[in-house]
């Protein structure tokens, strides 16, 4: 009998904390349909005027395109140099390889703040300050570790007899690389770079001391606009953002398989 | 680009090493990631008029008002943390041992708010707790509790509830990756040897899964420790050093002292790294 009662004590507990996690959520979903010129809730109707709104802020648009353009870059230059690496230290034993990746990994751990203050003074010193280039580089130092630690992750557990057969077989490496080995660490590919793309477009401390007209990024664009206003366009902004990340996850999921990897971490 | 540890490799690979496959990523991260840090400490000990000094370093380790956001900054952390622990335990050991074919949901709902931005979170505790939010609507219309509404967004414990938010899924994640591997007839025998449910749950349980709530308490603490964006819209008067480098970026301008402060939380952060690394091993081995 008291078993059961602490069975439904741990069982309401999580009900709570799932109300407590979603809530913010939710209610930011909600008011971003709202009839109503303010920020209330409950809503007092419903409406799609704020969607709309959205294309009515010139700036948000310009964001908007700074901010896809950035996240694109920034993974794909991630995938370049961070592929290659994968391939070396997904199946590397010893205590370099261990330090290699663990630098690789280690952007993740220091605070973006200071990655951005820091990047700002000494791109501006290489000529290249507030400008498109600097972003694209700053986001790729911290984009280039979610495509190294899914990629590896994926690699590691891969057979070496796919790729054996192969040169048994008589592929030379490119071949071994091309049809063998891409295949099968594809699906990490995919999950890094959704990570990665995710990453980039939600930056704020970075891209923040890169802002100027020209590259100022979506996040940007909106923690200003929420200095001077508190309306439900920016609950439609980011209901939109909610959907296409939702949207981008279930593709790269319905493809490659995303629950099979893990994402804990 | 070749696949490594060719058993087969042709004469012609071989001449590739493999390890520098690693070599772009690591030249990369040396020139913007490295490189940028090191200018940065150089910046907070050289002096206005050239000549290195420790003057920064002295002002916010004996100032009061720089020591104050310093510990502040810590305690901010260590009090996120530990609320993580104690709201983050009770959810993964549901997860591991009772949430049978619900785990799959609940791994969802976990992971679900992490595709949200930043920002939408934030937001949405300034919708929750503005003049007209949910909570003060609840307090004067429905139950007529207050006469007015209350200005609740912007203080010090929705800052700390907003990161809570955001950072307990890590934090659950930690705890039940350990969780899982902790053998389930050990807590059996406990029990067969006479412990209650508690005694085994303190003395079994929860001593086998401390390396869970380790991982997950540096991760926690780390990202805390820079948290930026949560605090300059929900701070509610919190001073801590992410947003005191903001202020002296943005309205002091003086970047010397931004520059301390920066390198402050580098050795925190690397701390951190070292202690996670440290305990990694440990389980490791």
């Amino acid at each position: 009998m008291r078993r059961d009662w602490i069975n439904i004590a741990l069982a309401a507990f999580v009900v709570l904390f799932f109300i407590f996690m979603l809530a913010p959520i939710l209610v930011v979903v909600v008011v971003s349909f709202t009839a109503a010129g303010y920020v209330a809730f409950p809503i007092p109707g419903w409406s799609l005027k704020w969607f709309g709104n959205i294309f009515a802020y010139q700036p948000f648009i310009d964001a908007l395109l700074v901010s896809f353009q950035v996240a694109i870059g920034a993974t794909l230059l991630s995938c370049a140099i961070g592929i290659p690496a994968c391939l070396f230290l997904a199946r590397a034993r010893g205590a370099w390889a261990g330090a290699i990746m663990t630098f690789l990994l280690s952007p993740l751990s220091m605070p973006m703040i200071v990655i951005g203050f820091a990047s700002l003074f000494f791109l501006s010193w290489l000529g290249i300050g507030i400008s498109f280039t600097a972003l694209l580089i700053t986001h790729t130092v911290v984009c280039l570790p979610y495509v190294i630690r899914t990629v590896a992750g994926v690699y590691a557990g891969v057979p070496r007899s796919y790729e054996e057969a192969a040169a048994i077989l008589g592929a030379n490496p490119a071949k071994v690389f091309w049809h063998v080995t891409l295949p099968l660490i594809r699906p990490g590919i995919m999950a890094g770079s959704l990570f990665s793309f995710l990453t980039s477009f939600d930056n704020l401390p970075i891209s923040y001391f890169f802002g100027s007209s020209s590259t100022n990024t979506l996040p940007v664009v909106m923690l200003s606009y929420l200095e001077h206003q508190f309306d439900p366009t920016i609950a439609a902004l980011s209901t939109l953002q909610l959907a296409m990340a939702v949207v981008a996850l279930i593709v790269v999921d319905r493809i490659y398989g995303i629950d099979k990897m893990t994402v804990a971490g | 680009m070749q696949a490594p540890d060719q058993p087969a490799a042709k004469p012609a690979a071989s001449v590739i090493k493999p390890w520098l496959l690693t070599v772009p990523a690591i030249l990369f991260l040396a020139a913007f990631f490295v490189l940028p840090l090191i200018d940065n400490g150089m910046r907070s000990i050289v002096g206005e008029t050239g000549g290195l000094t420790a003057g920064r370093y002295l002002t916010l380790l004996t100032d009061s008002f720089y020591l104050r956001v310093t510990v502040a900054t810590v305690l901010l952390s260590a009090g996120v943390t530990l609320i993580c622990v104690v709201i983050g335990y009770p959810v993964a050991y549901f997860l591991v041992r009772k949430a049978g074919r619900w785990a799959g949901l609940v791994i969802f709902l976990l992971i679900a708010p992490l595709l949200t931005s930043i920002i939408m979170r934030t937001f949405g505790w300034q919708v929750l707790f503005a003049r007209r939010g949910l909570v003060n609507n609840f307090l004067v219309d429905q139950f007529g509790v207050l006469s007015a509404p209350l200005r609740l967004a912007n203080s010090p414990e929705i800052a700390i509830a907003a990161l809570v938010h955001v950072l307990v899924p890590f934090m659950v994640l930690a705890i039940a990756t350990v969780l899982q591997s902790v053998d389930t007839r050990l807590e059996e025998s406990a029990k067969i040897l006479g412990a209650g449910r508690w005694r085994t749950f303190w003395e079994v349980t929860l001593p086998l899964s401390l390396d869970g709530i380790g991982t997950g308490a540096i991760l926690v603490f780390m990202i805390a420790n820079g948290s930026f964006v949560t605090l300059v819209m929900l701070g509610g008067g919190l001073q801590t050093l992410p947003l005191m480098i903001y202020q002296q970026f943005n309205t002091t301008r003086d970047f010397g002292m931004a520059s301390a402060m920066s390198t402050i939380l580098l050795v925190i952060a690397v701390f951190c790294l070292f202690l996670q690394l440290r305990l990694v091993r440990r389980r490791g081995a």
